[in-house]
């Protein structure tokens, strides 16, 4: 009996930690574009893809679509109070000489997609690429690139923010860099013990041990993305910390923590790779003065904190935010309570998705107890499935009281 | 002592052992003369709250069930509990006169389960300030005393 109450207290911060993760790996399934959306996604730019193939024009006769940004990593995150999605991709025309001005590609695109009059209603011309707008659906954000005859890595180019000069990019390249990252195990502790140990079977073996199917990597990014999205959202100045920029120090942070460290629990994994972040965030001397760097290693002369440099703002409140983004999620690691925890975590990462997931807790905990599939396990308390034989089972019960 | 059809209710002994045996209440307690008092520390959920709980059960009456740690009416801040008796708190874990709870069934398979899954209604309730967890209030019209009429029925 002592030994067993002692394997308790000893599992139980750990499990506690681990079960937090499974939560946030709930949230995300909530916060992400669904299999079905991005299905209906794929099937919709096919079908551009195809139009625009089909055009007299003899340049965009051979192009190359394909997802790239949040959705082509698997890092995507629901606008907060929008159900759109908005799926990035890029419209490769290699026929297309970078000598020629941006704009005119882009006007070739924009030109083929308003003689489709389905297209022509749905489309809304941004400063680099064209929105087609499936309503309550998702955007696809089309830009035109073309070949960078100076990347040796494959790269291409985009026109710039104004649409007047081409630079370098490479989505190809930043996707295969990014999903070897992102398929990195880290080394966990619990797996160890729970694998190691045959004493440990009674306080560990009823805790629902489930991999997350998209790693912690895409996990850690979506959480850091809605955690921004909730904290800018009070901001009227446009500095929020870009996706790119929080997607790439998130990778090379988790890198590095997984080479380096062995953990207890992904939870630790996500907030060691928070902490490391702006350990990658470069400050080199350029012509006497030190500038912000956050390079795209996958091509030359891609700097996503361009922008650091010309508005300082910017580079304040991307501290600003990773300081309380630490802060926050070392915080939601020691709280008890699921009353608090949803409270806290509503105010950080959106009502509306905790309470989906808090509420399909309850749902499946009030479903198991009518069918009598509720148990009640040490350490772990109340399980919906597959309770281990020393659980006791929750017998029908009707709670009562004085008013 | 307590009859069932042709089952006799456990004794405080029995139930003592029942409960020092079981995982789910691991703690500790004593026998007194008529009843037992039983001490256990549980979580609802790995997210939950751990709470101290005392089962004081009396041949003559039916288990009470105290939550000792956290005070519960500190962390309802002022709103009045759901499915408790009053004075002093206790949960009301089952309908009396129902069957649900019967002097031949073990505590640790009805009382404490059934306290695991009110603290965890209890958390819900906190936050959403909507009682999940089903069950009944005595109607406007019973008497003050109906519940422990119920339950003097039930022993």
């Amino acid at each position: 009996m002592n030994t067993m109450t002692k394997n308790f207290a000893m599992s139980t911060d750990t499990l506690r930690r681990a079960e937090l993760y499974n939560l946030l790996d709930k949230l995300c399934q909530e916060l992400e574009i669904s299999d079905a959306q991005c299905e209906a996604a794929q099937q919709s730019y096919e079908a551009v893809t195809a139009w625009l193939a089909a055009s007299t024009h003899i340049e965009l006769q051979i192009l190359n679509m394909y997802v790239h940004g949040s959705t082509g990593l698997g890092t995507s995150v629901r606008p907060i109070g929008r159900d759109e999605h908005d799926v990035d991709l890029i419209c490769h025309v290699p026929g297309f000489s970078p000598r020629r001005p941006p704009a005119e590609l882009k006007a070739l695109i924009g030109d083929r997609l308003k003689e489709h009059a389905t297209y022509a209603a749905m489309l809304e011309e941004k400063k680099r690429c064209w929105r087609l707008n499936y309503a309550r659906e998702f955007h696809l954000d089309i830009s035109p690139t073309v070949p960078n005859p100076a990347c040796m890595n494959g790269g291409e180019l985009v026109p710039d923010k104004k649409a007047m000069l081409w630079k370098p990019t490479n989505p190809n390249g930043y996707r295969r860099l990014f999903e070897g990252r992102a398929r990195l195990m880290p080394r966990l502790k619990l797996q160890k013990t729970i694998m190691a140990r045959d004493d440990a079977q009674v306080s560990i073996e009823p805790f629902p041990v489930q991999r997350s199917r998209k790693g912690i990597l895409r996990r850690a990014i979506q959480l850091l993305k809605r955690h921004r999205d909730v904290l800018f959202l009070a901001i009227k100045e446009d500095v929020a910390p870009i996706s790119i920029i929080i997607t790439t120090l998130a990778s090379q942070a988790y890198e590095y923590c997984v080479n380096s460290f062995e953990f207890d629990t992904e939870l630790d994994v996500l907030i060691a790779t928070i902490r490391m972040m702006p350990h990658f965030i470069e400050k080199p001397v350029v012509a006497g003065k030190q500038i912000w760097l956050v390079a795209n290693e996958t091509t030359n002369d891609e700097n996503f904190a361009e922008r650091w440099n010309t508005e300082p703002e910017r580079a304040k409140a991307f501290y600003r935010w990773h300081t309380q983004a630490l802060a926050d999620f070392e915080r939601f690691a020691g709280l008890e309570g699921v009353d608090v925890l949803k409270t806290e975590l509503a105010k950080s990462l959106g009502a509306r998705e905790l309470g989906v997931v808090f509420g399909a807790q309850t749902k499946a905990i009030s479903d198991a107890r009518l069918d009598m599939k509720l148990f009640v396990a040490p350490t772990v308390g109340l399980m919906t499935a597959a309770a281990p034989a020393y659980a006791t089972q929750v017998r029908r019960n009707t709670n009562f009281g004085d008013r | 002592m307590i009859m069932r059809g042709s089952r006799p209710a456990l004794t405080p002994a029995q139930q003592f052992l029942f409960l020092r045996n079981n995982p789910i209440c691991a703690g500790e307690g004593s026998l007194t003369p008529t009843g037992l008092v039983w001490n256990y520390k549980v979580r609802p959920t790995l997210l939950s709250r751990e709470y101290s709980v005392r089962i004081v059960f009396d041949k003559r009456d039916t288990p009470n069930i105290f939550v000792r740690d956290p005070d519960l009416s500190v962390l309802a801040k002022g709103r009045s509990l759901p499915h408790v008796y009053k004075k002093p708190t206790r949960l009301c874990l089952y309908l009396p006169g129902s069957g649900e709870w019967l002097g031949i069934m073990r505590i640790d398979q009805t009382f404490v389960p059934w306290t695991a899954t009110w603290l965890y209604y209890f958390e819900e309730w906190l936050e959403s300030d909507d009682w999940k967890g089903g069950g009944e209030h005595p109607s406007e019209n019973d008497s003050a005393s109906a519940p422990r009429r119920l339950r003097r029925y039930n022993r």
